[in-house]
């Protein structure tokens, strides 16, 4: 295994993500012509896209990050350990560990902590450790209830049961008639969250392994993975990991489904899988775990929640059960004044503050990816309790925004997102969003009715149909709230952010 | 990314090779409706719960709404998208309209028309926000809808001007469906039915009736968001060019003017007869229709009824 080994032997590891594919695959086959008697691993990304190309050197327990590396460098830097010594001149940082990427003191790749990201950019892509799904199989019970007693919460949009108990989703399936699936939703399209992106393309071996482990906890006979269309290193590196994990008799299938928003929605992910030919949201309840795809009991969850369900198999002590959002959540931090995409693992227990580098400046913050919360302040603890009641969104991304972000342009913009890109099924989001877009034109016409535009809001989250409708209108609501006399000075024909009266 | 060296996926399947253990009635053709499939929202079991304090029960399959029922208090929601009719449950519940929002302890807000009837729920219609929820989603329908009614078929007969007229909706909130640029026009080509896509609720009751219980394959929905609309199957834009066998399925269930049998589109405007949506929008699509070529269903299949061998002659194949 590459972790153990690496502690003997010097090594190379070049981390190739999608996101910066050609200059990374570059500079990997410069490391391997290079290379005479060190080992050469091409990883997964390291979720720090501000780094890319990263390579790392290791040698006597030392490790070497170089950032932005081109493929000259990689020469040298692989001629440089060959010849025995690290090669630490002019490198991003030079780290004591020899075991996981390591953590700098600044930078990207120094915020939060490395749990389930420990061995994102480490280790092969297709390389397990240790499999948790052979365990679940020999004492499916003992899973089942480790979790249960943990009280493990689904993580990110997608899953089929977000910020709710994973299992009771799992018994919900288990005394459900017919044979179960698992479906390991990783269809996202929303820039600003990356998490499962990041671990499909660094980890789909653990991803798949968690969903196995799943399978036999609620006696699954298939394994589903499911895309994005344009997922195409993922889905190369997850069907790699397919050959290589043992699946003890379940099936696995790699399907691809839109690279729309609404594609990644729990419903609309089966519906796809089952070929629809337009994606609408379904009725729940039942919701999947009783009635999903194919009418099977369907057991619904992102490559997030996957990855802590292997963490707390395998450290059980760290995760706080008392906790109402045991483990750690990833969060992709984008924005003004972000260098690239850094996607960071906190404990739940962690202000979100420490997800930003030291000296960042901002005029305010949208926690929760495309229909989050805004907020001044990121000094609100991970948990998605702590972030529900600060009433910003869990999905997992932190958008950073300038002084000359306008918040009223800003909630205008997600809302004709919301606009555009719902399926069109119930009134309250197709209907509600169009009005929301009316009503905040309304006050670039002299004509703020905060009430009216609360009134529209809550209706449109209590009574759409499914989490698309129900976080559509929080960007608005929650502009409003914290912004309420900046967006009210539109109205009297003033941008104070000097930005968007002429454009509209 | 390019595609290199590194040999990349070629493209994703997208239907997992899995069983589907559904029962799948025989047809010869798969019809594409454009519509999810909902699992069934019936109550699994007989249950007793209360409606605004009321105790009732009810059987298996029951929906909320129908706990409301047998104490009549769904005379409080409009339930605009619900169809409730006792000889037919292939229509519906779409619960889009969402005017039928009740209050619930165990679960807050729900569609009372597909949310399963559960014992022991205690269920409010008159709670401030169930309220709300039902009057904001009503004002919303109508934002959408064009509000001529003078000049409809359906003046009188129209289930969504019964619903504003018994929630005492004056103003509606966010105004009505009223740019005259915006306008579809008026589908005219078929000589039996006429579509008014300017009065359509996207309520997918013709939708249903044309494929789930007259088994036609016609109708669909199709785009997205505000593009969402009432298609045809065959992609043709028009219903003439469409499979429609006029069975008038679709008019009979359209609970506004949007779906209407041709001899009555003028049925009911006031204040002159024959004033109609069509001379006020002035715009529609399909040729005029001079006479009955064929005696049933012209549109059925690829046929039109120039190449029908109506004239006499010999079909020659």
């Amino acid at each position: 295994m590459v972790g153990t080994e690496a502690a003997t032997t010097p090594a190379i590891r070049v981390a190739v993500g999608s996101a910066e594919y050609d200059r990374a695959s570059a500079v990997l086959e410069a490391a391997r012509e290079a290379a005479a008697d060190v080992r050469v691993v091409e990883t997964g990304p390291t979720g720090a896209a501000a780094l890319a190309p990263v390579m790392l050197a290791t040698a006597d327990g030392r490790t070497a990050v170089h950032a932005d590396v081109s493929p000259d460098r990689a020469r040298e830097l692989v001629e440089t350990l060959d010849d025995g010594e690290l090669p630490t001149d002019d490198a991003h940082a030079v780290v004591e560990s020899d075991e996981g990427v390591p953590m700098p003191e600044t930078g990207p790749l120094a915020a939060g902590q490395r749990r389930v990201l420990a061995r994102c950019g480490w280790a092969a892509p297709a390389a397990l450790d240790e499999s948790l799904a052979e365990r679940a199989r020999d004492d499916p019970d003992d899973l089942r209830e480790g979790v249960a007693g943990a009280g493990l919460l689904g993580r990110g949009r997608g899953d089929g049961h977000t910020d709710e108990s994973i299992a009771e989703g799992w018994e919900t399936a288990r005394e459900s008639d017919g044979e179960a699936v698992v479906v390991v939703n990783g269809n996202e399209s929303d820039p600003a969250v990356d998490g499962d992106r990041l671990l499909l393309e660094s980890r789909p071996a653990e991803v798949l392994d968690g969903a196995l482990a799943v399978a036999a906890a609620v006696e699954a006979t298939d394994v589903v993975v499911y895309l994005n269309e344009d997922d195409e290193l993922a889905a190369r590196r997850v069907r790699e990991a397919v050959e290589s994990v043992d699946a003890g008799g379940t099936e696995i299938d790699v399907v691809a489904g839109p690279d729309r928003y609404i594609a990644g929605e729990m419903t609309m992910a089966l519906e796809a899988m089952e070929g629809a030919d337009r994606l609408e949201a379904r009725l729940r309840p039942p919701g999947p775990s009783e009635v999903g795809l194919y009418g099977r009991p369907t057991v619904v969850h992102t490559p997030r929640t996957l990855a802590q369900i292997r963490a707390f198999v395998a450290a059980p002590d760290e995760f706080e059960t008392s906790a109402a959002d045991p483990g750690t959540r990833l969060l992709t931090v984008t924005g003004d004044g972000v260098a690239g995409p850094a996607t960071v693992e906190l404990a739940t227990d962690t202000a979100l503050t420490e997800a930003v580098a030291d000296g960042e400046e901002y005029k305010m913050a949208c926690v929760g990816g495309r229909f989050g919360g805004i907020t001044r302040s990121l000094d609100v603890p991970a948990s998605a309790p702590a972030l529900t009641g600060a009433r910003l969104g869990t999905e997992g991304g932190v958008e950073l925004f300038d002084g000359a972000t306008c918040a009223l342009e800003f909630a205008g913009a997600r809302a004709k997102f919301a606009r555009e890109a719902n399926c069109g099924r119930c009134v309250p989001c197709r209907e509600g969003s169009k009005q929301l877009v009316e009503l905040l034109r309304d006050v670039y016409d002299g004509q703020f009715q905060p009430n009216e535009l609360r009134e529209l809001s809550r209706v449109v989250a209590e009574s759409s149909t499914c989490e698309f409708g129900q976080a559509a209108p929080r960007p608005v609501t929650t502009a409003i709230d914290t912004f309420e006399r900046e967006i009210a000075a539109h109205a009297e024909g003033r941008c104070p952010s000097g930005v968007c009266m002429e454009t509209n | 990314m390019s595609t290199d060296h590194t040999g990349r996926a070629e493209s994703l399947p997208s239907v997992p090779s899995i069983d589907d253990p559904r029962p799948h009635p025989p047809l010869t053709e798969h019809f594409n409706t454009g519509t999810a499939t909902d699992p069934d929202v019936g109550a699994r079991e007989t249950s007793s719960l209360t409606v605004d304090g009321e105790e009732v029960s009810v059987g298996e399959e029951a929906t909320i709404i129908d706990a409301l029922g047998e104490v009549g208090a769904d005379e409080e929601l409009s339930a605009l998208c619900y169809y409730d009719r006792e000889d037919t449950d292939r229509i519906g519940p779409r619960s889009e309209c969402r005017t039928c929002m009740v209050e619930t302890d165990e679960h807050g807000l729900v569609p009372s028309c597909s949310h399963p009837a559960e014992d022991g729920m205690a269920v409010r219609t008159d709670s401030t926000e169930a309220e709300e929820a039902r009057s904001v989603n009503l004002d919303l329908v109508l934002s959408d809808h064009n509000l001529r009614c003078t000049t409809c078929g359906k003046n009188g007969r129209c289930e969504l001007q019964d619903a504003a007229i018994e929630a005492d909706v004056e103003v509606p909130r966010y105004g009505v469906f009223d740019d005259r640029d915006e306008y579809e026009p008026i589908d005219e080509s078929s000589p039996f039915i006429q579509i008014d896509r300017n009065k359509c609720i996207l309520c997918n009751r013709c939708v249903e009736a044309c494929n789930d219980v007259q088994v036609e394959g016609v109708l669909r929905i199709e785009g997205s968001g505000p593009d969402t609309r009432i298609g045809f199957q065959n992609g043709a834009d028009e219903m003439m060019d469409s499979t429609c066998v006029s069975c008038g399925h679709c008019a009979t269930v359209c609970p506004t003017g949007s779906l209407v049998e041709q001899d009555y589109t003028d049925a009911a405007t006031i204040p002159v007869p024959g004033f109609t949506q069509e001379n006020s929008i002035g715009e529609t699509i399909g040729e005029d229709y001079d006479g009955q070529p064929n005696p049933a269903t012209p549109m059925k299949g690829n046929q039109t009824y120039e190449d029908d061998a109506l004239d006499g002659e010999a079909d020659d194949e």
